[in-house]
């Protein structure tokens, strides 16, 4: 997997691109490290060049959103697509993310 | 032990030793008197404390099976066969395969180095014998032993510990014959394939009875994989058992409560997808509730058809509810069950089973063999994907006896 940054006055938007799996936990911490951000910022995921999420993937979310909410920042998700919308739905996540048209 | 210990330096040339050598034994062989006294004091300074020697052939290969050596210094002219005879008979022995054998030579030429490379020696020393280099390559091949030896030791334990761990997990799935016992009992014929990537994994399934007519099964997938899942898995199958039967006959209602404990005690991002079903024979039923599980597969008279496993994974959000579903299973019909490594595995050109691929193949089975289906599927899919795994696999094939 990779990712760019790209930040705006008052939110971040982070693009994930490729494979996101199990030996991507080490690049996903860099990912982390740019939620160093004041309260109230905006975190986006940007999904929709990424091709696949395992369920180790999936965790990556999860922590993104707890670290949002540690920090009192906005955290969403948006542009899945394919194998990485039909996992997040059977997961549910978008029960509990919220998730950008 | 030749007498080296007298007038030597606490270091040649007040160089720093490195690593302690103190435990280490050196044997060396060599027919002259005064060089096995040199070479003695050289290794001396190295910080060598047990060192023996061999003036022949012979009498080296005599000894060193007493003397247990972790370098041996061999002259090249050792008597009678030489120094590079020699080597190749102790690399021919499995025991002295790995030894570092240190060979010196007053001959220099570059076809005399080669073949004492050829025969298998380590390192060459040059005749006359620099203290310096002496002791600066002792040690240099005396550490590197020590570290792969170290290094072997962590391994063999390691790999010891995973046997016993993977003999544990292996224990947590049903027993084969109280399974067959069961699956009898209840009128199912049962069929499982449970396999790890790496020794230990992530995958857990298990089967209980709830009554004389009903027999539920659960299957889960840790997050990750490898001994952290692991431990998860041997967590979440303690919590399982621990639930009383009243608990486990209702399905979403023991996904809840798994949910509840494990969300408890894994750290954020772990979590495990699950499918938790009951078959009931006496209303014909397959009731069921799902965490996010791969989609099971229900294959009647007019083919197969995909369940909705989703859910919140168990684990990951303190107070997720579940819901309960129910469809008919009758006589004859099959519940396919599985675990993302068989969806998501991946063939050599990197394309992914999928979930309808999985589907197909399914299909495939049934028609291909329809009295034993389960192990045709698993025998192509290990066709197409190798049986090296890159997560692990969980999959369960169970069919209600025709009635």
């Amino acid at each position: 997997m990779d990712f760019t940054v790209q930040d705006a006055q008052d939110s971040t938007e982070i693009r994930l691109h490729g494979r996101m799996t199990f030996s991507d936990h080490d690049t996903f911490r860099s990912v982390i490290a740019a939620f160093e951000r004041p309260a109230g910022h905006r975190m986006v995921f940007d999904l929709s060049g990424l091709e696949f999420v395992d369920s180790s993937g999936l965790g990556m979310f999860i922590i993104a959103r707890d670290t949002a909410q540690k920090k009192s920042l906005d955290f969403a998700m948006r542009g899945a697509r394919d194998d990485v919308h039909r996992l997040i739905t059977v997961a549910k996540l978008h029960k509990m993310f919220t998730i950008d048209a | 032990m030749e007498e080296a210990r007298r007038d030597a330096p606490a270091s040649l040339y007040g160089l720093d030793l490195g690593i302690p050598l103190g435990d280490r034994r050196v044997l060396i062989a060599d027919d002259s008197r005064y060089n096995r006294r040199t070479l003695s004091r050289f290794l001396h300074w190295a910080g060598i404390r047990r060192i023996d020697v061999a003036a022949s052939g012979p009498e080296l290969l005599d000894t060193i099976e007493s003397v247990q050596p972790d370098l041996l210094l061999i002259d090249e002219t050792l008597p009678p066969i030489g120094g590079v005879a020699l080597c190749r008979v102790l690399r021919g022995d499995p025991r002295w395969r790995d030894l570092p054998i240190l060979m010196q030579s007053a001959r220099q030429t570059d076809q005399i180095r080669t073949l004492c490379f050829q025969a298998g020696a380590t390192d060459l020393l040059a005749k006359p014998v620099n203290p310096g280099e002496c002791v600066a390559r002792v040690r240099y091949h005396l550490e590197r032993r020590s570290m792969v030896q170290e290094l072997r030791a962590f391994r063999d334990r390691v790999e010891r510990d995973l046997r016993q761990a993977r003999a544990m997990q292996l224990a947590l799935v049903p027993d084969p014959a109280w399974l067959e016992t069961m699956a009898a009992r209840h009128a199912l014929r049962v069929e499982s394939v449970f396999q790890t990537s790496d020794e230990i994994g992530g995958d857990v399934w298990t089967a209980f009875e709830i009554d004389r007519s009903r027999l539920g099964v659960f299957v889960a997938d840790l997050s990750g994989h490898g001994i952290a899942s692991a431990i998860n898995a041997f967590r979440l199958h303690t919590l399982l058992t621990r639930l009383p039967r009243e608990d486990r006959a209702e399905p979403a209602r023991l996904l809840g409560l798994l949910n509840q404990r494990l969300a408890d005690i894994l750290t954020v991002g772990q979590f495990a997808t699950a499918f938790c079903g009951i078959v009931d024979r006496d209303a014909d039923t397959l009731t069921y509730a799902a965490a996010g599980a791969p989609s099971p597969l229900l294959g009647s008279r007019g083919g197969f058809r995909v369940l909705d496993s989703s859910g919140l994974p168990l684990g990951a959000f303190a107070g997720a509810v579940y819901e309960t579903r129910s469809t008919p299973l009758l006589p004859g019909d099959t519940l396919f069950l599985c675990s993302d490594g068989l969806t998501e595995a991946r063939d050599g050109s990197g394309a992914m089973l999928g979930e309808e691929g999985l589907a197909d193949l399914v299909e495939r089975a049934v028609r291909a063999a329809p009295e034993r289906p389960f192990p045709w599927l698993m025998a192509r899919f290990a066709e197409r994907f190798g049986t090296a795994l890159a997560d692990d696999l969980t999959a369960l094939w169970i069919e209600r006896d025709a009635g």
